[in-house]
């Protein structure tokens, strides 16, 4: 049984820059919300570069239990959903005299960000 | 969607082995054998512990640090500890919950001597070239001791080492910035680090723990290692701590006060006068130099500030 206190559990997520994803830092203690934020700069951001916090009470989490993981592994047998399976058209390309456009160089079209890096 | 299944708890014991042999991480909602949850939170409630009284002994030199400089250092130092402390606290209640036990309770194991804190924290600080010595040598021991446990098989644990052992790498070198201004400076300055060396050199071959249960009677190092929680057994800690630092210590002309200290190249390690083992037994039973001054520090923070989390957990009643 679990006792009463004030503090809540909460997980931290963080961004470091604009562009990257949230990542998760760890878990703290906090009455509330607000104090979780403060709380995790506190904790976790001392010296990171961070541009965002979330902070999410742990009992508004769901995940999965131990045996329902094991659900979450894959045959390897999907090969037509990936680039793995399509692997063969660069050979086909070269004799066409052709490159292939691969993910790379595709990923590198963005525009305004990186420039081909020939 | 979801799948049941009974397993028998030796089935349960047999997956459970297989996956620390396969290098799986374990998680705190998995199921995982008593022995293991009981010497994770041995373990990590210490450890947890050990960094929040490794405190005190260091803020004690906030207002004493000779500049500005080195007193925002060890401020941003003393933060990092509590830190931590609460990194693996979090670690170690998560792991209580099933005894219905948190932080609170930890605390007053702490106050009541079944929560033991590191050797290492019992010891005075008498001068700023023990600071010094505490980061450089101290925190280098913690380091060698921490990274041992990078790939722990406990997945949380890891992950708060992971973060840990970041930010010692900041605390040696703080240390080292220290020691090496008074190695440089004048004789009286090269003599405090002296001093702080010779007092504190027992204290550092304490740090690992002895060899083998047969020094002091118990030790958690073999069920760790089997459980993969852990690497290496204390003494190749303390070869490998001495490895990297003898060295160093000599370099900037440092006298080691064991005139028996060298390297066996026949045996490959380190032949050093053993230290006095009872006194640490002693200091385990917190009766080391400080050790009742500092608990009773820590004592009275938690209780002058009892009323403030009786009030706000009224609140939540």
């Amino acid at each position: 049984m679990e006792k009463q206190s004030f503090y809540q559990e909460f997980e931290v997520f963080s961004k470091r820059t604009p562009t990257s994803n949230f990542q998760h830092q760890f878990s703290l203690l906090a009455p509330n919300g607000e104090m979780a934020l403060v709380m995790a700069q506190e904790n976790f951001m001392r010296r990171e570069p961070v541009v965002d916090i979330w902070v999410v009470n742990r009992k508004h989490l769901h995940g999965l239990t131990q045996v329902n993981k094991q659900a979450l592994q894959r045959l390897d047998n999907k090969d037509y959903r990936t680039t793995k399976g399509y692997g063969y058209l660069k050979k086909k390309w070269r004799h066409y005299e052709q490159v292939m456009l691969d993910e790379k160089e595709i990923l590198s079209w963005g525009g305004g960000g990186k420039k081909d890096d020939k | 969607m979801s799948v049941v299944t009974q397993l028998s708890e030796q089935e349960l014991q047999e997956q459970f082995e297989a996956r620390i042999a396969a290098g799986e991480k374990i998680e705190v909602d998995d199921w995982m054998p008593e022995e293991y949850r009981l010497a994770l939170i041995k373990l990590i409630s210490m450890h947890g512990i050990s960094e929040i009284m490794g405190a005190l002994p260091e803020k004690e030199w906030v207002p004493k640090a000779p500049t500005l400089y080195r007193k925002l250092g060890i401020m941003a130092k003393v933060q990092d500890e509590m830190g931590h402390g609460q990194l693996l606290l979090r670690v170690a209640e998560d792991l209580l919950k099933p005894y219905g036990k948190n932080r609170g309770d930890l605390m007053i194991d702490l106050f009541e001597g079944r929560l033991k804190f590191h050797n290492v924290f019992h010891m005075e600080t008498k001068s700023w070239g023990d600071a010094g010595l505490i980061g450089w040598l101290v925190d280098g021991s913690a380091i060698i001791s921490q990274t041992n446990m990078l790939g722990s098989s406990y997945g949380p644990y890891a992950r708060a080492l992971q973060r840990i052992c970041a930010e010692e790498v900041f605390h040696a070198q703080h240390g080292e910035a220290i020691i090496m201004a008074l190695v440089e400076g004048t004789p009286e300055q090269r003599a405090l680090v002296q001093d702080a060396l010779n007092r504190w050199w027992e204290s550092l071959l304490f740090f690992f723990g002895p060899a083998s249960k047969d020094t002091t009677g118990t030790s958690k190092q073999d069920i760790t290692i089997k459980y993969k929680i852990r690497v290496q057994t204390n003494e190749e800690l303390r070869q490998s701590f001495l490895s990297k630092y003898i060295p160093r210590i000599q370099s900037i002309g440092l006298t080691v006060p064991d005139p028996t200290l060298h390297f066996d190249e026949a045996q490959n390690k380190w032949i050093y006068q053993e230290p006095n083992w009872e006194i640490f037994k002693k200091i385990q039973r917190n009766e080391g130099p400080c050790s009742q001054e500092r608990l009773a520090l820590r004592r009275s923070s938690y209780e002058n500030n009892a009323w403030v989390r009786e009030a706000l957990t009224a609140l939540v009643n």
